[in-house]
């Protein structure tokens, strides 16, 4: 047949699926039911796992971090950054945060020691700060719930231990750290703030101290620091903004490690990537259940079909000719339930995307791996989710119509034609 | 073998396989049928008129014996051949018309001419000027539901013969149609049969079918009983 002919079947196809009107329509709706619950399903689950990331790398760790390349996983206090030597820190938080889709970079020190009010003592992770770069990386700043940002002589405190030293915003304390010149560090510090991170881990033991203040506790020079935290404007893009601030930085000091959250944060990217997974999966059972849902209906209208098929193979029809009706039949029937599907999914998605469902009368916040997640079920835009779920409907539709078709070409002309 | 004959069976059996016993609806027929003829095969139902029809349309694989069309044997092809063979050497019509519903009559009309890669101008033109003297005019886009009876098999006849078979096998064409119409049907085939040298053979119970034919076939339980010239 002339390839401009081609066109015969797929006409066919189309007029044959709109015979039975009531069928195709409640068979379209089922696939579009099924694209809209996978599209939902993978927002509300991209939600959360966005949630997830966000949670985990945007309160402290930010999604890029640069380190000595020995510092971890031990996190001594003399692995810093160009050695004992240091290196220069201005030209490096420049440079990092001169990289497109960095959008903030903050200096760190890490030490640890004992916080002590009264008679009360607690152990304490000092982690010295910037305070003015630290809120374009992590959230300390916006989680003050008295005080704020610790400056020079002061330090900031988590709701948790300021109840168990017993200490407040205005009062001071004594902290005392080994320092890196083997002595042992003492100082009063006054608290500036009382900050609830909302995490467990934080808000018990972590101590914001000006980073000068921590530095010269611990006996370090001031070009001396263990991480410098760096934000990103995109979270799965945070592999790539890595790979172009090691670029950025390389030449600064040696032995510097930029690392994506993905590789700080392993067990946070392993529980992501596995929920990731879960999505395909679930997606593929729902696909799977409608392709024998679809695949029976489609047998019954080519059962009914027969004698039509074998009249057209009796006229010199081939079977591809035949196989390629039905499956032109599922495709548009795919493509239809797509287009109905797409139109209820959008608002759907975008309602829950602007007003998220909140399940916090049900459910507390639950912190776990350095993350939290909140009773909020959100869902995040991705063209990833809709365009899976599109392949998958329509492949449904292709899919389903493979056996009645082959099945259409299986009974002999004779027989067909014989049968009323 | 020669080529003058359009089909031509030897010991040809159609056996098929029921309990509690195989039903024989053909056996061991040897039959010729030369080009051109007009030809009635008339028997009562259960007689194997319409399992001949599609031993030699090769719709169904014989038991035993062989089938040729032309001088092509055809017992053994593969349905692929086949298929090719039924659309450039054999026209069909059956006695329920069986046009395909969801295309318009001037789309089932040209379909086997689309299937052998006419170009579309040409097949329109051959079908129009067929509409044309089988009164078909003005109904080219009309679905088979929208036509009368008469009207769906003429379309069927139109369909069987504009890819200009050598062979047009016809079950029952009649059958289902009020005696003006298959009169009507039976003056178009018998001119196409005329002016084009198309074979015809019938499956037929109706007696204005068997009065046309100019050679006429009785079947009873699966056997050649009778087969001699008519008046046609």
């Amino acid at each position: 047949m002339a390839r401009r002919d081609n066109d015969i079947w797929w006409r066919m196809a189309w007029r044959n699926l709109w015979r039975n009107r009531r069928r195709t329509a409640i068979t379209a709706s089922a696939l579009s039911f099924g694209f809209v619950a996978a599209v939902l399903m993978i927002a509300l689950m991209d939600g959360m796992l966005e949630q997830l990331v966000s949670n985990g790398t945007r309160v402290i760790t930010g999604q890029v971090q640069i380190h000595a390349d020995d510092y971890r996983p031990e996190r001594s206090m003399h692995d810093t950054m160009g050695g004992r030597e240091g290196l220069d820190l201005a030209a490096l938080v420049g440079a990092a945060g001169s990289v497109t889709g960095v959008t903030g970079v903050a200096p760190r020190a890490y030490g640890g020691g004992l916080i002590s009010s009264g008679d009360e003592t607690a152990g304490a992770v000092l982690m010295g700060i910037d305070p003015r770069r630290e809120e374009g990386v992590g959230r300390f700043g916006a989680s003050f719930v008295v005080g704020g940002m610790p400056g020079p002589g002061e330090i900031a405190i988590g709701n948790a231990m300021a109840g168990t030293i017993g200490a407040a915003p205005g009062e001071e304390v004594v902290v005392v750290a080994p320092a890196a010149d083997g002595s042992m560090g003492n100082e009063l510090f006054t608290v500036s703030g009382v900050f609830r991170l909302g995490m467990g881990g934080f808000d018990d033991a972590y101590v914001l101290v000006d980073l000068g203040s921590l530095q010269d506790l611990m006996a370090m020079d001031r070009s001396r620091i263990h991480e410098v935290a760096i934000s990103v404007d995109r979270t799965d893009q945070a592999d790539l903004v890595a790979a172009r601030v090691e670029e950025a930085v390389e030449g600064l000091a040696d032995g510097l490690v930029v690392e994506p959250w993905s590789v700080f944060h392993e067990q946070l990217y392993f529980m992501t990537s596995m929920m990731g997974a879960a999505n395909g999966i679930i997606a593929m059972i729902i696909f799977g259940m409608a392709i024998f849902g679809v695949a029976n209906t489609m047998l019954l209208a080519t059962f009914e079909r027969r004698r039509e098929f074998a009249v057209a193979r009796s006229l010199g029809t081939s079977g591809r000719s035949i196989v390629r009706i039905v499956v032109c039949e599922g495709l548009f029937l795919g493509l239809v339930s797509l287009g109905a599907g797409a139109l209820l999914a959008a608002p759907v998605v975008v309602y829950f995307h602007e007003f998220p469902l909140d399940l916090s009368s049900f459910i507390g916040t639950y912190s776990f791996m350095g993350s939290a997640m909140q009773p909020l079920l959100t869902v995040e835009y991705s063209w990833d989710g809709p365009l899976v779920s599109a392949v998958a409907l329509v492949g449904t539709g292709v899919a389903s119509a493979l056996y009645p078709a082959w099945r259409a070409i299986r009974v002999p002309p004779a027989d067909a034609l014989a049968s009323r | 073998m020669s080529n003058e004959h359009a089909v031509r069976t030897e010991r040809l059996w159609k056996i098929y396989p029921q309990d509690p016993r195989p039903v024989e609806a053909v056996r061991g027929i040897d039959l010729t049928v030369s080009r051109g003829e007009f030809v009635a095969m008339a028997g009562p139902s259960g007689s194997g008129k319409t399992t001949m029809l599609n031993l030699v349309g090769g719709l169904t694989r014989p038991t035993r014996g062989k089938v040729w069309i032309e001088s092509e044997e055809i017992s053994a092809l593969s349905d692929r051949r086949l298929a090719n063979l039924r659309m450039h050497r054999i026209g069909f019509v059956f006695q329920s018309y069986n046009l395909l519903p969801v295309l318009s009559a001037l789309e089932n009309a040209e379909f086997t001419l689309l299937l052998q890669g006419v170009p579309a101008r040409e097949r329109r033109e051959r079908v129009r000027e067929l509409f044309r003297e089988i009164g078909l005019e003005g109904l080219e886009d009309r679905r088979p539901p929208k036509l009368s009876g008469g009207q769906q098999q003429r379309v069927a006849v139109a369909r069987a013969v504009l890819g200009e078979p050598a062979l047009v096998l016809a079950d029952e064409p009649t059958a289902n149609l009020d005696s003006h119409t298959a009169e009507a049907l039976l003056d178009v085939m018998e001119r196409l049969n005329r002016t084009k040298g198309t074979t015809f053979v019938f499956s037929t119970h109706d007696p204005r079918v068997m009065e046309r034919a100019r050679r006429l076939i009785r079947l009873v339980d699966g056997r050649i009983e009778s087969d001699h010239e008519a008046s046609g």
